[in-house]
């Protein structure tokens, strides 16, 4: 832990790191238990990253569309829905952190270069208008914080990963 | 174990520290079981009936709602028209049944739709509930009152949806003269409704034999006259109270948000007397609380008024036509002598597109036999309700959305009807015990 951080500073990183976890878990939860069914009564069809691919814009929206088509498609969905989960879930409980923050980057690298908001005014489907900055990149940036303020070490089941024992002990004595 | 003070409170927060984030997580399932989507695909449904009425429903079964794994009907030349059916609307095929038990069976169905002829609903619609089936009915709901309350009683049991298909109840004219007119108090005080469904035409159909050799007693019909006729015998029908009245008297009932508490009637068979035993000619009176009275006429002799439903209020008019059309008219002001005057209130926009096959709750029908058309052949909003319907009752299996004619609405509608039906055979007056 940070000795330089105070204990309001490390509540709001950890209450961060929990905020977006919890939005990359409702996300992928959404997906993986699809199909489903609203609240309203209206069916939702199994997820697939197909219309969003094919909706990509962008100097590399050819790449991304051509996956819309490829056989990598099914494992792509898997993998999404499956790696927002446990992205979500290793966020919200501190567990395997670093690495969790590390596949968040990756996954919203990934989102914000296949639609890279260039257009500057409102695009359909979007709800504003953005240039260059859109919230998949601040969302990023937010998950580059938690990643180097090491959230791992300040609350969390890391802490009693193997090794990390002494550090609870070390962690309470220090905030004691 | 005994710990210091200050070994409590360093476990203490290690614990707190270390399960930082459960409280959230459980936050987050808490959340995601009320409002969160619910798991599940296409309702799984067999149809038991593919008669004229079954096709409708199964034509505008839309297939993000609904999976039609199987049809069930005793006539094999109706399976084959569903299979046409199927292939019009892009629904893959589905396997066949002649023994409606034999496919809840065999299939691995979560609801049936159904759509047989009335005095076999009881006994399907209680199977498939005791059998943990989902049912969407054809109206009438039942033969009898005691049948209906059966029918009530294994949906309450079994906690599954059930729903009567008066399509009326998901119809935008509807939905929009309820809330617009007759609940925003439009009409004023209301003392009486005219509920119309008049045809010129025989309601006795003809079909050729599905083979040579088949056999209608098999399923309890004497000839197969009586199996493509049963509309018009007693042991198996109701006449035109419970195919054509059972809709616009369960609307009725939802405007008056009343049930009926007497009947009387005439009526009988004056035109066609061709040994059928249902009036051809039905006229029909409900009672209900507050001075309110209801007169229901279906008439095989003219088809000048088609059908339709009037509201007469004491501040105005609302008439419900052909199921597309809804017409609002002011009562002059007190001391004005001119004629009620429209209002051109459009309460929902007109439908195109033709309407699918011929059934008795279908304009089609207005000559009896499919034979006229008419000013109300236009179509399209019909075809709507058939399908909102279907969605809606998926919806209630998925996800325990509100019916909007369960058990109990129709329940009421159904025993209006067969007070009235009885009232008109035995030529009294019935009073009907809630």
């Amino acid at each position: 832990m940070d000795p330089t951080l105070s204990r309001n500073q490390q509540i709001t990183l950890v209450v961060l790191r929990t905020l977006i976890g919890w939005h990359f878990l409702y996300e992928g939860f959404t997906k993986v238990l699809t199909p489903a069914w609203s609240r309203a009564g209206a069916p939702i069809g199994r997820f697939t990253s197909a219309g969003y691919l094919r909706g990509s814009s962008g100097p590399f929206s050819d790449v991304f569309r051509s996956l819309a088509d490829s056989s990598l498609l099914p494992w792509l969905d898997l993998v999404v829905a499956w790696g927002l989960v446990l992205i979500g879930l290793g966020l919200m409980l501190g567990l395997f952190t670093q690495l969790a923050c590390a596949s968040a980057l990756a996954l919203l690298a990934l989102f914000y270069l296949s639609a890279l908001p260039l257009s500057g005014v409102r695009d359909a489907g979007v709800e504003g208008a953005y240039l260059l900055v859109n919230k998949n990149l601040i969302e990023a940036a937010a998950v580059a914080v938690v990643l180097v303020f090491r959230t791992d070490r300040i609350a969390g089941l890391d802490l009693l990963r193997a090794g990390d024992r002494a550090r609870v002990a070390a962690v309470a004595e220090a905030t004691r | 174990m005994s710990l210091t003070p200050e070994q409590q409170e360093l476990g203490r927060r290690n614990f707190m520290r270390v399960l930082a984030g459960t409280p959230a997580v459980a936050a987050l399932a808490g959340a995601a079981a009320l409002k969160g989507p619910v798991r599940g695909g296409p309702v799984r449904v067999g149809f038991i009936g593919t008669g004229g009425q079954g096709r409708t429903l199964l034509e505008q079964t839309d297939p993000q709602f609904a999976e039609i794994v199987a049809i069930c009907d005793i006539n094999p030349l109706q399976l084959a028209k569903a299979d046409a059916s199927l292939a019009q609307t892009k629904h893959p095929p589905a396997k066949h049944y002649a023994d409606w038990q034999e496919m809840i069976q065999k299939e691995k169905l979560e609801a049936v739709v159904l759509a047989s002829p009335l005095f076999t609903h009881a006994d399907i619609a209680v199977a498939c509930l005791e059998a943990g089936l989902h049912v969407l009915s054809e109206k009438m709901m039942a033969y009898d009152v005691a049948s209906c309350e059966r029918i009530a009683e294994a949906a309450r049991k079994n906690r599954r949806v059930y729903e009567v298909g008066h399509q009326r109840f998901y119809n935008g004219v509807y939905q929009a003269a309820y809330e617009g007119i007759v609940k925003a108090g439009l009409l004023g005080e209301l003392y009486h409704a005219r509920l119309v469904w008049h045809r010129n035409g025989n309601w006795r159909r003809h079909a050729e034999l599905p083979s040579p050799d088949y056999d209608a007693s098999r399923w309890g019909y004497p000839s197969y006259d009586h199996l493509i006729n049963w509309r018009l015998y007693k042991k198996y029908s109701r006449g035109h109270m419970a195919e054509l009245a059972s809709h616009q008297v369960a609307v009725a009932e939802w405007f008056f948000d009343a049930s009926a508490t007497a009947a009387s009637g005439s009526g009988g068979v004056y035109r066609f007397k061709d040994g059928r035993e249902i009036p051809d000619h039905t006229y029909v009176t409900l009672d209900y609380p507050g001075g309110r009275t209801v007169v229901f006429t279906s008439i095989e002799s003219n088809a000048f008024d088609n059908y339709y439903e009037a509201y007469y209020g004491t501040k105005g008019t609302l008439v419900l036509s052909g199921e597309i059309d809804a017409f609002f008219f002011e009562e002059p002001a007190a001391g004005e002598k001119a004629a009620p005057k429209a209002t051109a209130i459009e309460v929902a926009a007109k439908g195109a597109g033709p309407v699918g096959s011929a059934s008795e709750s279908r304009a089609r029908d207005a000559a009896g036999s499919g034979a006229g058309g008419g000013a109300a052949s236009r179509g399209g909003d019909r075809n709507l309700s058939y399908r909102n319907e279907i969605s809606g009752f998926c919806a209630a299996v998925r996800t325990g959305a509100p019916l909007k004619c369960g058990a109990l609405r129709a329940q009421g509608a159904a025993r209006s009807c067969i007070s009235g039906f009885e009232a008109m055979d035995t030529q009294t007056r019935i009073v009907i015990k809630a």
